[in-house]
This record gives structure tokens, C-alpha cells and sequence, in this order.
């Protein structure tokens, strides 16, 4: 059944973004599922529509509802039941309007420059000035790796968590949720001087696609120096055996 | 104390030496390199981190006169015990910073991290057993109205009549760090479960280094039967107010009225409003910083009548913060301040996006209603409409009389229950507009949590939405859209005789 298919691929996709919500706590709102679903029951049908064939197949069991005379019952109750349902379905819609919302992108594309601690920083091409230590003496490296956790457990630690992710202990309060940086799919796809920017502009140095009127993240400029930024970069690739990307990718 | 705790460790299993490597890289930094609860993190977290050299643990299940946790009690602080989790997303101990570590370090390393433990104290393996739970008496009315009656005689001192916490006694861990009893009525923060059975263990082993005694040992004044510990968690475990938890993507809903809006708590309209809850977080981001908050959730409802609007804030707070009551004086953590509550709306229309949430900044300014409660015995509280540019440019604006601001609190067995109420429009006030979401949000003051300016508990941006009529949504659509898909039908049965003619 070609039409059974359809349903259930739409209802696969459809789990898939509750999944967020219902495993993990992160329910992504309902207007961007809303919005998710159009595009992927148009898409869908497009490409299960793509053969003349397959559109006959699929069109088939709702052609034989409305033409086939064994089926007038049915077709009946049908025409009986969609007008309520149209009716109850712009009923519920205006009973519960979903607030407004504010499309965020969570890794925006940085700046040319970051102007911070007095100086400019050119962000193309800028290294964490202590990652060469790391080959050069990995005794120090070690240690600053440590101070750089010092920092991360003292100031990051209420929104970004001890496991480092981004479930701390007051993230369930905070819309957007902090960022997490274990996985693959988080720090490892960015170069340090990216983390540099977001850490020393935080939420109010975002350009306007990140959402800086909504983010929680402080500009630590004002409470850290440039040092303890660059160590506690160090720690977060280190913690979560993560690598930086590089300027030579 | 010393002579229990000198229990051989060389009974534990798994390796301490394993539990060694992983506790360093995990655990050192809040609970301190020599397990002293002195990492680096420690001072900024309320409740502290565990002292593990003391082998004292607060989630027991063994009896009282047994030192030591059972294994599995071990295995369940360390992994996080999803079971009981209210807060979606938070995998560990409700109400603390530990984390739940099941994901990270799997069972054989929660195995190690236990022997770990135990070897950093010398504490040995729990002889006796875990308590019986076999003498449950089914949580119906009348064990809960027995247990009702105890729990004013045992437990109200501390945990007050009503079980928010607010039982006015100063109470220190063994550490002599402050602790608050636990407020009875948010389920979802107690760390070790919430069920009566979770309850009934609590009350029958106690919680080690805290003043929750066990109320099965005989030598307490205090001491209770199995079947008055099964009658009280009973009780205990109904004051959870599960409805009051919040849940992500609430809305504040205004409530159409006719007439006059109320300025108490006791006004019967507010029965029917509908009621939105909130998680609080500290102000953790700039200028003074809260990192140890007393107060985590907030209920919010809120009424207009087109010309003005109302909202009625309630919060769970232990102490009234009163300065001239001796007893919150007493109970107070430092100097004493009054408590406050402000919302937070917009200055003017939104264009182009909210405001910065954190009191906006020099383009997209916010409004404040502030309230604040009396500083002394003439009882009067203090409210005021502040505009601000960012967190340290605020000001005070004069509103006539005649505008119509008012603010009213009560504070009642550890709730405070405050009215705002102001107009709908003014100048650069909020653009509220019936069947528009405006972004709202709101802040708290524990003036006994030395809370006072920045350091305050905040939600960030919210959304109030103004009803439009009393009786709620209209039916026209619905009906003229039903119609429509019945006319759409018709014409395509007359189409389709047509074809077929």
C-alpha cells in the first residue's frame, strides 16, 4: 500500500522531532515542527508523486473512496465528518495560538575582527596562543589544561554542567539552553578562535540571526582575562576529547 | 563517630584505585582533590558539595543505627535515579549540582567511583540491611488525616504548617554550612524521591549531618511507631503540588473581565484564571551575581478589563523577611533585606525583536514594575515603575496617582502572594493588545538570602497573551470554516452528477 507508506514515513519524521522533547527534555516548539512538517509532507509527496505510476498508486485508494459505488457508506460518514472536523480543527487553533517565535542560529557566523582586552583581534587565521605548548612541554600543558578547569568549574559550570553537557543546574530554566560541548557534532566543528569570540562577546556579542536578546550567556571580558579564556578552551576540547578544527583543514 | 567510620575498607569491591582516576578527572572539582568538598567549584554551590571524608551521606536507606549506605544507595547517588526526575533534562539529584553519571561512567564505574568513596572515609559495607518498606499503609484519607495531625506535632517546627519549608529555625549541616528543610509542596526537588515510600524512609533513617532526625530511633522525644511514619509520609507525600511544576512553553493567559480588577490574592476571580508557572534562575551574568539561590519557581496569573490589567504573583518562600519580626531576623542568612518581585515588559512596541532580557539596553529600553515588601512595622511596601537601558542604567519614572499602579503582597506559611496591577496603556508602557502575545518576564528577592539589587532569581523572556472575550474563543470561524468545507463538498457532488449526466 503505497498510501500506507506515505502516512508512515511522515510519521517517522514526525517522532523524530518529538524524540528531543520526550528523551532528552529539549522540545523543539511546536510552530518549527509545524513548520518542519509542511516541507516534509510536500517533499514526501513529491518524491513518492515523481512517476506517473506511483502517483496512481498512491492517489488510488482515495480515487476508489470517492468513485466507487460499494464504498457510499463510507464516503457518507466521510463528507459527514469533515466539515466538524475542519470547524473543531480552527476551534482548537485560535483557542491555543502558539506565541511568537524567534528563529536562532546557534553557531552564527563570527565576525572579521573581535576588539576586546584593548586590542583587535583578527579572528581569520587567530590560534589559541597556548595550544603549541601542548607539544613543546606536555607537563605544562597539563597543568594549564587543569587551571583552564579551574575556570570552566567556577564560572561555567551552573548553565554548562560537570559533565560539560550543557545540562547545569539552572539549564532547565533557560530558553535557549546552554550549549553542550561533548559529542562529535559540538567543539570539534569549530576553530578555537570561534569559542574566543563567544566567549569574550557571550550572549549580547551575537549578531542578530544568534538571538543576543535571549541568550544567557555573559561577555566575559569583563571577569576574565585573556589567559584564563584561551586555558578554558583548552579544558573544554581537553575534557571532552574533542579536537579543535584548524586554519589547515 | 570516628570509632564506626574506622571500619575496614578492604571489605569494598571494584577498585579504589580505579574509582581514583575517574574521580579526578570528574569529581575533584566540586567535591575537592582529597575528597574534602573543597574543589574549586564548592563555593559557589548551595547545597555544598559533599564532604566525602566524613562517610556521612544524606540518600540512605539502611537503618538509623547502621553508619553505612546500602550499595545500592551508592550506586543511585552516583548514577542519578531517573525514576524520580520532575525536571526534564536533569538526569541527577534534584535540587544540588551533582549530576546523574550513568551515561558517562557505566555501572562497573559507578562500581569503582562507590569504592572510592568509601575508601576516602574508611567507611566499610552496610551490615544491616536497607528498612523494610512491608508495613506500607495505603496513602487513603484517613492515614492521611492521622498523619496530618503528627505532622503539626513533628515536623511543622521545621518544615511550617503548611510544609513549605518555613518552620522558622536556624538549621546548619554538621559542617555547619545553612541549610533550609525541604519545601513539601515541589515534589520535583526532593532529591531522594518523592513517593511516600521515598518519604518514609527519609523520615525513618533520617538525613545524616543534617538536623532531620530519624524518627525510628527510640531515644528521640520524637520517636514514631512504623505505622505514624507510614501515616505522616502519607501525609507528607499529598502536600506535593504537582500542577505548580513547571512546564517549558507556557504562556501567561490575561483573563477578560468586566469592571473593576481585585488588588488581593483572596479575590474569588482569580479561581478562574489560568495559572502559569516558571522555573527561576540566579542572576549569574553581570554585576553581582546570585550563585546561591533560595528561591526556584514562580506561579504566575494575570486579568484585564481593556482598560487596565492585574497580575497575581505567588512563590514559595521560607521567611517573610521581615526586620522588625525577631524571627526573621534571627532566621535570616546575614544581613537582613526585604523581599521583592518585578516584572518585566518592553518599553513601548517591538519591532525587529525583544529587548535584551537582561533589563535591555541603550537602543531597546524595558519597563519594570517593582515591588518590594515593608521595611517596617507601618507595613507599607514600596512600589515603583523603573525604565532601564541595561543593568546599570535604570530610573525611576514618576507616575501620577491617577495612572492607576498599585501592588499589595501577603506573605502567608511560607507564600507570598502578590497582586500587581496597572494600565494598559501609558506612556512607553508595555504594547499590550488583546489576542497579541507580549514578551514578559520576572524577577524575585530573598531578602533573608542577602538577595538585594543585581543578585536576585530571574526567568528570561516569557509570553502574556490579553484574552480577547469573557467566555473564551469565538465560534464564528470554526462554524463559517465547517460551512465551507460542507458548501466545498456539495459542489463537488453537483460537479460530479454534472459529469456524469
Amino acid at each position: 500500500m503505497r498510501l500506507l507508506k506515505f502516512i508512515l514515513i511522515n510519521l517517522f519524521f514526525y517522532a523524530l522531532l518529538k524524540m528531543p522533547g520526550l528523551l532528552a527534555g529539549k522540545p523543539i516548539p511546536s510552530s518549527v515542527i509545524t513548520m518542519y512538517m509542511f516541507f516534509i509532507i510536500v517533499t514526501v509527496l513529491l518524491v513518492m508523486t515523481i512517476t506517473d505510476e506511483g502517483a496512481e498508486d498512491l492517489f488510488a485508494p482515495a480515487r476508489s473512496l470517492l468513485e466507487d459505488p460499494s464504498k457510499a457508506f463510507a464516503r457518507n460518514v466521510l463528507f459527514a465528518v469533515l466539515p466538524i472536523v475542519a470547524a473543531l480543527s480552527v476551534y482548537y487553533l485560535a483557542a491555543e495560538p502558539a506565541p511568537p517565535f524567534e528563529l536562532r542560529s546557534a553557531h552564527p557566523a563570527p565576525p572579521g575582527a573581535v576588539r576586546a582586552y584593548g586590542k583587535v583581534y583578527e579572528l581569520d587565521g587567530l590560534e589559541n596562543p597556548l595550544r603549541s605548548i601542548e607539544k613543546e612541554d606536555p607537563a605544562a600543558f597539563k597543568e594549564m589544561v587543569r587551571e583552564g578547569g579551574e575556570v570552566y568549574f567556577r564560572n561555567c559550570l551552573f548553565c554548562h554542567g560537570a559533565k560539560l553537557d550543557g545540562r547545569g543546574h539552572y539549564a532547565h530554566a533557560m530558553d535557549p539552553l546552554p550549549m553542550p560541548f561533548t559529542g562529535s557534532d559540538t567543539i570539534a566543528q569549530l576553530k578555537e578562535s570561534y569559542l574566543f569570540w563567544r566567549i569574550v562577546k557571550g550572549g549580547p556579542g551575537l549578531p542578530r540571526e544568534g538571538g543576543p536578546n535571549i541568550s544567557s550567556m555573559p561577555a566575559w571580558e569583563d571577569e576574565l582575562t585573556e589567559e584564563e579564556v584561551w586555558k578554558v578552551i583548552l579544558f573544554l576540547y581537553d575534557y571532552t576529547g574533542n579536537r579543535p578544527r584548524s586554519w589547515k583543514d | 563517630m570516628p570509632a564506626i567510620a574506622a571500619q575496614s575498607a578492604s571489605a569494598s569491591d571494584g577498585g579504589p584505585e580505579k574509582g581514583r582516576a575517574i574521580y579526578e578527572k570528574r569529581c575533584s572539582w566540586c567535591h575537592g582533590i582529597d575528597g574534602a568538598g573543597d574543589g574549586p567549584a564548592a563555593e559557589f554551590l548551595n547545597p555544598p558539595p559533599r564532604d566525602l571524608t566524613f562517610g556521612l551521606y544524606k540518600w540512605k536507606s539502611t537503618p538509623f543505627d547502621e553508619y553505612s549506605p546500602s550499595d545500592e544507595d551508592f550506586e543511585k547517588m552516583i548514577a542519578g535515579d531517573g525514576s524520580h526526575a520532575g525536571i526534564s533534562g536533569w538526569d541527577g539529584m534534584s535540587g544540588t549540582s551533582m549530576p546523574g553519571w550513568k551515561d558517562v561512567m557505566g555501572p562497573e564505574g559507578i562500581r569503582h567511583m562507590a569504592a572510592y568513596m568509601r575508601s576516602l572515609s574508611g567507611l566499610g559495607k552496610a551490615e544491616m540491611p536497607a528498612i523494610s518498606l512491608a508495613g506500607k499503609i495505603r496513602p487513603g484519607p484517613e492515614s492521611i488525616e492521622r498523619g496530618r495531625v503528627l505532622f503539626k506535632d513533628r515536623c511543622a517546627e521545621c518544615h511550617g504548617l503548611d510544609g513549605r519549608g518555613d518552620g522558622t529555625k536556624k538549621l546548619r549541616d554538621d559542617w555547619g554550612a545553612r541549610t533550609w528543610p525541604r519545601d513539601l509542596t515541589k515534589g520535583w526537588t526532593f532529591r531522594a524521591g518523592s513517593g511516600p515510600e521515598d518519604v518514609y524512609t527519609r523520615v525513618t533513617v533520617g538525613i545524616p549531618g543534617t538536623q532531620m532526625p530519624s524518627f525510628a530511633d527510640p531515644s528521640s522525644k520524637k520517636a514514631m511507631t512504623e505505622e505514624e511514619r507510614w501515616d505522616v509520609a502519607n501525609y507528607a507525600a499529598s502536600l506535593d503540588e504537582p500542577s505548580r511544576r513547571p512546564v517549558p512553553e507556557t504562556v501567561v493567559k490575561a483573563l477578560k473581565v468586566e469592571g473593576g480588577l481585585p488588588l488581593t490574592h483572596s479575590d474569588k476571580l482569580w479561581d478562574s484564571a489560568p495559572e502559569a508557572n516558571y522555573f527561576l534562575f540566579p542572576q549569574i551574568i553581570a554585576g553581582e551575581k546570585a550563585f546561591t539561590p533560595s528561591l526556584d519557581s514562580i506561579s504566575v496569573k494575570a486579568a484585564h478589563n481593556g482598560n487596565e490589567i492585574a497580575f497575581l504573583l505567588e512563590w514559595n518562600d521560607p521567611t517573610n523577611s521581615m526586620p522588625w519580626d525577631p524571627k526573621a531576623v534571627e532566621v535570616a542568612d546575614g544581613p537582613l533585606f526585604p523581599d521583592g518581585a518585578a516584572i518585566q515588559f518592553p518599553a513601548g512596541e517591538v519591532k525587529g525583536g525583544r529587548p535584551y532580557f537582561g533589563m535591555g539596553d541603550g537602543r531597546k529600553p524595558v519597563e519594570i514594575w517593582h515591588w518590594r515588601s515593608p521595611e517596617d512595622q507601618s507595613g507599607k511596601e514600596a512600589f515603583g515603575v523603573l525604565e532601564a537601558k541595561g543593568f546599570e542604567r535604570i530610573s525611576r519614572k514618576t507616575v501620577s496617582e491617577k495612572a492607576g499602579f498599585e501592588a499589595s503582597g501577603v506573605y502567608e506559611n511560607g507564600r507570598w502572594r502578590v497582586v500587581f496591577k496597572g494600565p494598559l496603556n501609558y506612556e512607553n508602557g508595555p504594547a499590550f493588545e488583546e489576542g497579541a502575545f507580549t514578551p514578559i518576564a520576572f524577577a524575585l528577592w530573598d531578602g533573608s538570602n542577602g538577595d538585594e539589587k543585581g543578585k536576585h532569581v530571574m526567568t528570561g523572556w516569557e509570553w502574556a497573551k490579553l484574552e480577547k472575550e469573557a467566555p473564551g474563543p469565538s465560534y464564528m470561524w470554526p462554524l463559517a470554516v465547517g460551512g465551507f468545507a460542507l458548501a466545498a463538498e456539495l459542489l463537488w457532488l453537483f460537479l460530479r452528477k454534472g459529469m456524469k449526466d
